[in-house]
């Protein structure tokens, strides 16, 4: 048996059925085994295309995401995917063909380094030196990519490897792995000791919950606790948003009183959160009143920027349920619900111009249960954290941790192919949209339901926004006043359209958008004017919101 | 911050191709400078024991867990040498 029709077997035997990928000359050989593998193959129009699509595929529900590029370009087209995998944990194995062993270090013809190129953006990588060692490198990569915090597997095999014939077709399952770490009872009893002892406890609640499966048991301890809840944008679903204590994303953009409710918080239990930037503000003054137990399956997390009390190490769904217990913390709660009343988001915007967050809260109360959202990066990646409500992490991806732009389209690419019966959405703006606009042409050749809804501001509007409030409106390379003909490019690809601009245009136009069977592009005209709101500020800490101005 | 430390680390690990780059990257990339290494390959020739002392102004436990982590770090100890 070749190589490569060895390792289409390894990919059966892992349960892949749907590859992402772009074929070229070093990676020829596995092309031609995929031709009538058995694994069906999707092909992007560049090598980012696919593994976001990959990324989406996993994202959206799948085990895995697989992607398969060729050497050099091919492989470098990948490094932001990867990259963008590690910041958000994604479970996904990368392929790459390597030009033949003999000629590597020869400065070939589309010969890169890509196992040193992706050492710092791959959990794990390989570079395949013999086809016998293919079993083993194969059944790890997805051991790796999949289990303990998840992220992405780079394996690298030169051409002559491809071709050479197998000493033995078995495959191999799933590599052996240490066990994790148990429940420690002097943890579980200081963890809650700490919450008995909280007046103003808040459960913060990040991404992590999602990739560990642990929505159920997380649920049932917001269920037990009553507590109130803010949440990561990576974490958006988890919780439960019709808890009446569930306060919505915290940050830079968070909303208020999930903000002011943990700067005033007198403990913070993080469940598979990080403390990332965007979440903390100043950091050293970010809940600081607050002891912190720390729930993350990555111990390089415990006190990496905040130290916590109390750092847990373990499968969420193993110590969520052993936190279940009565709080006495009646006068908190009222006050957590009082802020978010008064703080909630206005929808009454005057004037016939179409206000975004309203369109997107339309939008949400539009879709039938079962939908997924890709969102690309900006101001409408704000928005739809915002003003539309997830009930399940699995139903919006965002690109969180790395902020790829171009990561919407492609990412819905794959979730659809992942979940083929919820309605996929893109939620995007005119910059990202360009980032990765040759993917319109693989919606259309997979003939791929997906609604695309443009939220077109003529700007790189979140660069825009911090030009206008912190570089005195100096608007260096943001003004976007020559885009194409979104409605006509889309419909260049083979998907319809129609272009909106005011109010009025909003519920029917996507009511039409739903109700198209098949791919459909909504191409929404908003004033360029438009911030998103809140806004901390760089250096000040949560409290220290600028806030939209309800003047009408 | 405490002042500069100065650590020895000793990693026995998987003698991949890449072990020394990779060892070095997250060194390097988690704020650590090298002032000196060893290398050398266990009987086996499989294995591969790196001893290398480290300085920074960062808590080596960071750097530990980090390290720990790696795929192919089978084990690690660190030890405080002194304080600048």
């Amino acid at each position: 048996m070749k190589a490569t029709e060895f390792i289409v077997n390894a990919l059966r035997k892992q349960g892949v059925s749907q590859v992402f990928g772009y074929p070229g000359g070093a990676i020829m050989p596995l092309y031609d085994a995929l031709y009538d593998g058995g694994v069906a193959h999707l092909l992007a129009r560049h090598e980012q295309g696919a593994i976001m699509a990959a990324l989406g595929y996993a994202r959206a529900g799948a085990r895995v995401g697989v992607c398969i590029a060729t050497s050099g370009p091919g492989a470098t087209n990948l490094v932001t995917g990867l990259a963008e995998a590690m910041a958000d944990s994604i479970p996904v194995v990368a392929f790459t063909g390597q030009v033949p062993s003999p000629l590597i270090g020869v400065d070939t013809f589309q010969e890169v380094d890509v196992l040193g190129m992706t050492l710092s953006c791959t959990k794990h990588s390989f570079l395949v030196e013999d086809q016998n060692d293919l079993d083993r490198i194969i059944a790890e990569a997805f051991t790796i990519a999949t289990t303990g915090r998840p992220g992405p597997v780079l394996i690298d095999i030169p051409k002559d490897i491809q071709l050479a014939e197998m000493a033995c077709d078995r495959v191999s399952e799933l590599a052996e792995l240490p066990p994790l770490d148990g429940l420690v009872d002097e943890q579980v009893v200081a963890a809650r000791a700490l919450m008995h002892a909280a007046k103003k406890p808040v459960l913060y609640v990040g991404g992590g919950v999602g990739m560990a499966d642990a929505v159920p048991e997380l649920r049932e301890l917001a269920a037990a606790l009553d507590i109130p809840m803010v949440s990561t944008l990576k974490g958006i679903g988890a919780a439960d948003p019709e808890h009446p204590y569930y306060l919505g994303m915290l940050g830079m953009h968070g909303l208020k009183a999930a903000n002011l409710a943990v700067q005033e918080s007198d403990l913070l239990i993080a469940v598979g959160a990080r403390f990332d930037d965007r979440v903390t503000g100043k950091l050293d003054e970010f809940a600081p009143h607050a002891k912190v137990i720390h729930l993350d399956i990555d111990a390089c997390e415990h006190n990496k920027l905040r130290a916590a009390h109390v750092a847990i190490s373990t499968d969420l769904k193993l110590i969520l349920p052993a936190l279940k217990m009565a709080l006495d913390i009646a006068p908190w709660r009222l006050h957590t619900l009082e802020m978010k009343v008064a703080t909630a988001f206005r929808y009454d915007h005057p004037g016939i111009a179409i206000y975004a967050p309203l369109l997107l809260k339309q939008l949400s109360a539009s879709l039938p249960e079962d939908h997924l959202v890709a969102c690309d990066v900006g101001q409408h990646q704000m928005w739809t954290a915002q003003h539309m409500t997830f009930t399940q992490p699995e139903n919006l991806l965002s690109s969180a941790g790395f902020g790829t732009m171009g990561f919407g389209l492609p990412a819905a690419v794959g979730a659809a192919m992942a979940r083929p019966d919820a309605m996929p959405v893109v939620v995007t703006g005119d910059g990202s949209i360009m980032m990765n606009i040759q993917e319109l042409a693989t919606i259309n050749r997979a003939k791929l339901p997906v609604k695309i809804v443009l939220i077109d501001n003529q700007r790189l509007g979140m660069v825009r926004q911090w030009q206008t409030l912190f570089f005195e409106g100096r608007l260096s390379q943001t003004i976007l006043d020559d885009n194409p003909d979104f409605v006509a490019l889309a419909a260049a690809c083979g998907i319809p359209g129609e272009a909106i601009v005011v109010k009025e245009q909003v519920q029917p136009a996507i009511d039409r958008m739903l109700a198209h069977d098949g791919a459909y592009f909504l191409h929404v005209q908003i004033s360029e004017q438009e911030n998103v709101w809140p806004l901390v500020p760089p250096g000040v800490n949560n409290a220290e919101m600028l806030e939209q101005e309800y003047e009408w | 911050m405490n002042g500069k430390q100065v650590h020895e680390v000793i990693i026995e690990a998987n003698n991949s191709i890449e072990i020394l780059e990779r060892v070095l990257r997250v060194i390097r990339h988690r704020g650590f400078r090298v002032s000196t290494m060893n290398s050398v390959q266990m009987n086996d020739c499989n294995s591969i024991k790196i001893t290398v002392t480290v300085s920074s102004e960062r808590s080596i436990e960071l750097l530990y867990k980090q390290l720990d982590k790696l795929f192919d770090v089978s084990k690690l100890s660190v030890q405080q040498i002194t304080a600048i």
